[in-house]
C-alpha cells in the first residue's frame, strides 16, 4: 500500500568547518563555511526511502526552510531518491516556531502519512521542531528513533528495522532510544517522528541520482503564502566559544594515574 | 572570455611581444547551473570516499583496487562524468571535470588516476573523433563502468617518440590485423575498451598510425600482470598484448593515417584532468601540513611558530593558487571552443606537476621524521605525486613543445616550419633542423617588421598596476629573447636544448602569472578589496618570484656554462661513472 512520507533537508554549516563567533558575538562568521545536509535530516531521508520501497511505493517529500541556498540541500534529498521537493523562501533570522509553523502549513496541504525529522540540527542543537509540529498538528509522535550499533554491521542490517509500518498503514512501530536503553513505541498514524543518529546509514547520492535530480520538481511557497507569520519570538543575544581546553598530561602507569583521579582530580 | 576557435594562443602571441587579454579576461567561474551539480558531486563523493581512509594506505601497499570497490566507483558513476547526457554521462565540462578530480586526488592518487585514465585518455578519443555510431555503440556503457577505457600508445621502443611504435596494423578484407606489445597501460587489468595506436603505414613511415577501438574479449588480446610501482601503486598498470587482433573496419577512430594527430588531440585534451589532480592534491597536503605544523610542539612552541616552518606554507598557498588559476583557464579556453591551447595545456601540466612535487616534498618535510614514516600519509602522497613529471608527456618533452611550438607562430610565414614543428613528438630532431633555414631568414628581416599591437594591459584592476608593469616589461623581454634565440642559434639549435628550455621557463612563468593577475583581477573587482588583500599578497610573492626567475632565465640565453655542462655530461657518459675520489 503506497505511502507518503514529508522529510526536512536543513542546511547547516559542515561539521568540519571551523566556526568562530563573529565580531558581535551573536552569531558565527560565515566567510569559508561549507555547508551540508543536516546529518539527522539525512538519516530521516533514508529511513523514508527504506519504508517506501518497503511498503510497495509512494513518495517521499523532501522540504526546507531559507534562502534559494537550501536547493542544494533539496537537491541532495532528491539525489538520494526523494520524489519532489518544497522550498520555504525566507532570509533572514528564523526560530524553531516559524520553521514548525511552515512544516505544518505543508504538511496540512500535502497529507502525507508520516513525517520524518532530524532530531535536531548540528547547528543550534535545538531540538523541538518535530515536537511543536506533533502538537500542532494534534498527531502521536516518537522521538529519537533508533537502534542498537552505531553503524549497520550485516547483523544489524538482518534484524528488525527501528521504523515498522502495519501493512494497513494504521500503526507505526518505533524503536526510539532511552537513557541506557531502547524503548519500543506503538503510534497511531499519521504521526511524526524524530531520527537520532544510530538509526541508519543514509545512503550516498550516485551521480546518475545526481543527475535524474536535476529534473525533479521544487516547488515554492513563502512563510507569508503559507500565513505562517516569520517574526522571530526568539532571538540569539550571545554566543561564546567554549573555553580552550587545557593540555592534558601523560602518565607512566596505572597506579599513577588512579593516584591522580582520586587525589588530585577528585573523581573516584 | 569571448574566445572561439579562431582565437591565437596567448603565449605564442606573447613571443610577438602582443598581450591577448580578452584570452584571459575576465577570470571564468564555473557556470551556475553546473556549480550547483558540482556540489553535489564534490559532497557523494566524500561519502564515498572518506569512509575508505584507512583501506588507501593497505590497498597502496598491495598494490591493486579490490574488485569491489571498482565495482563500488561503477555504481557511484565515476566513469560517467565527461560523457554526453544523452549518452548516460554527466557530460561535465572541462572546468567541471577537472574540478571533480581535485575532489578525488584529495583522497586518493591511484583512485583519481583510474578515472582520470578512463577520462582523459581512455575513452577521450571516441569523445572527440568518434562517429555518432560509435559513440551509440560504446558511451552508454563507457558511462556505467561496465566498460572501463585505456589509453594505449606507449611500447617498449616508443615512449617520448611515440612516432616510433612499432604494432602494425594490416587492413585484411572489411577488418585490420593487430599485432604488438603495449606497455605501462594505465587501467590494463580492468579495461575492456582500449584506444589502441598502431602503424598503418610501412615501418619506414613514421608518423603514419592509427586509432582503433579494441575489446578486451576480441580473440588475441591478452593482459599482463599489474606493474611493482613506486606510487599510484594500487591503479592498475600492465602490459597489453595484440595477436592478430582482427579489428572491424568500424572500430577506427579517426582518419586511417591520422591516428598521430588524435594521440596528441586526446592528449592536450587531458590534460587539465592531470591538471585537477595535482590542484586537489596541494589541497590536500595544505591541510595536512598546518595541521601538523600547528600540533607539532619543538623548542616549547608549535612548529608553525617558525620562520622556517611559515616560508614552507606560505610557498605552498602561492603554488597552489598559481596552479589552479592556470588550470581553470586552460579549461575555459577547452570549454569555450578555443583550438589553441595546447601550449597553455602543456604548461598547466609542466607548472602543476612541479608545483605539486615541491608541497609534497615539503609537506613531508614539516613533519620530518613522521613524515617519512608509512603510518602518516606524506610518503604516499610524494610516492604518487612523482608520475605526474613523467607521463603524459614528460615535463622534458613538454618544454621543448611549450618553446617550439610559441616560436613556431612567430615563425609563422615560413610553411615547412610549422609543418615540421606539428611533428614535434613526431621527429624533435627533424623539426630542430628546419629552424636553422627560419633563424638564416629570421635575421635578414628587419626587426621592425615584427607586429606589436597589444603591448599593454588595458582591462586589469589598477590596483595591479606594478605587477602590471612588472609583466609588461618581461612580455617585451621575451619577444627580444625569442628573436635573439632564433638568431643566434641558427642550425645549431639541435644542440641548443638549454636555450629552449630557458624560454620555455620564462613562458611557463609568465603564463602562470597571467594566469593569476586574472584571477586577482576579476576577484577584485567582484568582491571588493578587503576581501582579496590575502589574493593580492599572493599575486605580490609570485610577481616577485616570476620576475627574478624570468630575469635569470634571460641573463642566461646570452651568457652561460651550457658547453662546460655538456662536457661534463660527456665525460660522465664516456666513462659511465664518476672520475674522482680521494683513493688513490
Ligand atoms: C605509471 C605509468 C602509467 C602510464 N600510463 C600510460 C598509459 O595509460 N598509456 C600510455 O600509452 N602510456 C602510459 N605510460 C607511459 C608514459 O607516457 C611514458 O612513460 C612517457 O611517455 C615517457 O616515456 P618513457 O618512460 O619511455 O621515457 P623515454 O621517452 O625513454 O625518456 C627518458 C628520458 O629522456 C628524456 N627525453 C626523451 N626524448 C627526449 C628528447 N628528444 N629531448 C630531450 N629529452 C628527451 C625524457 O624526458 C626522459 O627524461 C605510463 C607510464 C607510467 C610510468
Ligand atoms: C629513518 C630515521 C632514522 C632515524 N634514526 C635516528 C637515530 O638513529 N637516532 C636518533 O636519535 N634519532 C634518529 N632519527 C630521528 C631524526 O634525527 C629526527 O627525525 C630529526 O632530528 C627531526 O626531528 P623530528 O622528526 O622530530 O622533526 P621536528 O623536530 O618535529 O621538526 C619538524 C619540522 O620543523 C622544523 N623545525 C623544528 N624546529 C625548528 C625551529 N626552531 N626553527 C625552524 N624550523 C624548525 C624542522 O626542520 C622540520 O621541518 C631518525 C629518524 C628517521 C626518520
Amino acid at each position: 500500500m503506497p505511502i507518503k512520507i514529508l522529510v526536512t533537508a536543513k542546511r547547516v554549516e559542515d561539521y568540519e568547518s571551523k566556526i568562530k563567533v563573529n565580531a558581535q558575538g551573536n552569531g558565527i562568521v560565515l566567510e569559508g563555511l561549507k555547508y551540508k545536509i543536516n546529518p539527522f535530516d539525512e538519516i530521516g531521508v533514508e529511513e523514508a526511502l527504506r519504508l517506501v520501497a518497503k511498503h510497495g511505493g509512494g513518495e517521499v517529500v523532501v522540504a526546507s526552510v531559507g534562502t534559494k541556498d537550501v536547493h542544494e540541500q533539496l537537491r541532495h534529498a532528491l539525489a538520494m531518491g526523494a520524489t519532489r521537493a518544497i522550498w520555504v523562501n525566507h532570509a533572514g533570522p528564523l526560530d524553531q516556531m516559524t520553521v514548525a509553523g511552515c512544516l505544518q502549513k505543508l504538511i496540512e496541504k500535502e497529507k502525507p502519512d508520516l513525517a520524518i525529522l532530524g532530531k535536531q540540527a548540528i547547528d543550534d542543537d535545538q531540538n523541538q521542531v518535530g515536537q511543536y509540529l506533533a502538537e500542532w498538528l494534534g498527531w502521536s509522535q516518537a522521538t529519537f528513533a533508533s537502534k542498537e550499533e552505531s553503524l549497520e554491521s550485516e547483523a544489524e542490517k538482518s534484524k528488525t528495522p527501528a521504523l515498522q509500518l502495519s501493512a494497513d498503514a494504521k500503526t507505526l512501530t518505533v524503536i526510539r532510544e532511552v537513557d541506557g536503553g531502547l524503548e519500543t513505541l506503538e503510534c497511531s498514524m499519521p504521526c511524526v517522528v524524530t531520527t537520532d543518529l544510530r538509526l541508519n546509514q543514509p545512503r550516498y547520492a550516485s551521480l546518475p541520482g545526481i543527475m535524474k535530480a536535476k529534473s525533479k520538481p521544487i516547488e515554492e511557497h513563502t512563510p507569508a503564502t503559507l500565513g505562517v507569520d516569520a517574526t522571530p519570538k526568539i532571538t540569539v543575544t550571545k554566543m561564546e566559544h567554549p573555553p580552550a581546553r587545557k593540555a592534558g598530561i601523560k602518565v607512566p602507569d596505572v597506579a599513577t594515574l588512579m593516584d591522580k583521579l582520586k587525589n588530585e582530580a577528585k573523581v573516584i | 572570455m569571448p574566445s572561439n576557435a579562431s582565437s591565437p594562443s596567448f603565449i605564442s602571441q606573447l613571443c610577438f611581444g602582443n598581450i591577448e587579454e580578452d584570452l584571459i579576461l575576465p577570470y571564468p567561474k564555473m557556470k551556475a547551473a553546473e556549480q550547483e551539480t558540482f556540489k553535489a558531486v564534490r559532497s557523494s563523493i566524500e561519502q564515498l570516499l572518506k569512509p575508505h581512509d584507512k583501506d588507501f594506505r593497505a590497498w597502496d601497499e598491495k598494490g591493486e583496487l579490490p574488485a569491489e570497490f571498482v565495482e563500488e566507483l561503477r555504481q557511484f558513476g565515476l566513469f560517467s562524468l565527461v560523457i554526453p547526457e544523452a549518452h548516460g554521462g554527466m557530460g561535465l565540462s572541462a572546468t567541471a571535470y577537472s574540478r571533480t578530480l581535485q575532489e578525488i586526488a584529495k583522497y586518493d592518487g591511484s583512485v583519481a588516476v583510474t578515472v582520470g585514465a578512463h577520462s582523459s585518455i581512455g575513452m577521450r578519443g571516441l569523445l572527440l573523433f568518434g562517429t555518432d555510431e560509435q559513440k551509440a555503440r560504446y558511451m552508454p556503457k563507457l558511462a556505467t563502468g561496465e566498460l572501463i577505457a585505456a589509453f594505449c600508445l606507449t611500447e617498449p621502443g616508443a615512449g617520448s617518440d611515440a612516432a616510433s611504435i612499432k604494432t602494425t596494423a594490416v587492413k585484411d578484407g572489411d577488418d585490420w590485423v593487430l599485432n604488438g606489445n603495449k606497455l605501462w597501460i594505465t587501467n590494463g587489468g580492468i579495461a575492456q575498451f582500449f584506444t589502441v595506436f598502431a602503424k598503418t603505414g610501412g615501418q619506414a613511415d613514421r608518423g603514419n598510425m592509427t586509432a582503433f577501438i579494441v575489446m578486451r574479449d576480441m580473440p588475441g588480446v591478452s593482459i599482463g600482470p599489474h606493474e611493482d610501482k613506486m606510487g599510484i601503486r594500487a591503479s592498475s598498470t600492465t602490459t597489453v598484448h595484440f595477436d592478430n587482433v582482427r579489428v572491424p573496419a568500424a572500430n577506427v577512430i579517426g582518419e586511417v593515417g591520422k591516428g598521430f594527430k588524435v594521440a596528441m588531440k586526446i592528449l592536450n585534451s587531458g590534460r587539465t584532468g592531470l591538471g585537477g589532480g595535482v590542484v586537489g592534491g596541494m589541497k590536500k597536503l595544505i591541510s595536512l601540513a598546518t595541521v601538523q605544523a600547528k600540533e607539532r610542539v619543538q623548542f616549547g612552541k608549535p612548529i608553525a611558530e617558525f620562520g622556517l616552518v611559515k616560508q614552507k606554507i606560505g610557498q605552498m598557498v602561492v603554488d597552489c593558487y598559481a596552479a589552479e588559476s592556470a588550470v581553470n583557464l586552460v579549461n575555459e579556453l577547452i570549454d569555450s571552443g578555443s583550438q589553441e591551447y595546447a601550449v597553455e595545456a602543456a604548461i598547466a601540466k609542466v607548472f602543476g606537476s612541479e608545483a605539486m612535487w615541491r608541497t609534497a616534498d615539503e609537506a613531508l618535510q614539516i613533519a620530518a621524521g613522521n613524515g617519512f614514516m608509512k603510518e602518516f600519509p606524506y610518503e604516499r602522497i610524494v610516492r604518487d605525486a612523482r608520475i605526474n613529471r613523467i607521463y603524459e608527456g614528460t615535463n622534458e618533452i613538454l618544454r621543448l613543445f611549450i618553446a617550439l611550438t610559441a616560436m613556431n607562430e612567430v615563425g609563422g610565414q615560413l610553411k615547412e616550419l610549422s609543418e615540421s614543428l606539428k611533428g614535434i613528438f613526431n621527429n624533435p630532431i627533424k623539426g630542430f633542423g628546419v629552424l636553422s633555414e627560419y633563424a638564416r631568414r629570421r635575421a635578414s628581416m628587419a626587426t621592425s617588421s615584427v607586429k606589436r599591437e597589444k603591448t599593454r594591459f588595458t582591462k586589469l584592476d589598477p590596483a595591479l598596476e606594478k605587477n602590471q608593469l612588472v609583466f609588461e616589461e618581461l612580455t617585451r623581454e621575451l619577444a627580444g629573447a625569442v628573436d635573439r634565440v632564433l638568431r643566434k642559434h641558427g642550425k645549431n639549435i639541435i644542440g641548443k636544448q638549454f636555450a629552449s628550455k630557458r624560454l620555455a621557463d620564462i613562458m611557463i612563468d609568465m603564463f602562470v602569472l597571467a594566469a593569476t593577475m586574472s584571477r586577482v583581477s576579476t576577484s577584485l573587482q567582484e568582491k571588493g578589496a578587503t576581501a582579496v588583500t590575502k589574493e593580492l599578497e599572493i599575486l605580490e610573492v609570485l610577481t616577485g618570484q616570476v620576475k627574478d626567475r624570468a630575469r635569470a632565465n634571460m641573463a642566461k640565453i646570452d651568457d652561460n656554462d651550457d658547453e662546460l655542462v655538456k662536457s661534463l655530461a660527456d665525460h660522465a657518459l664516456d666513462r659511465e661513472s664518476f672520475s674522482w675520489d680521494n683513493v688513490e
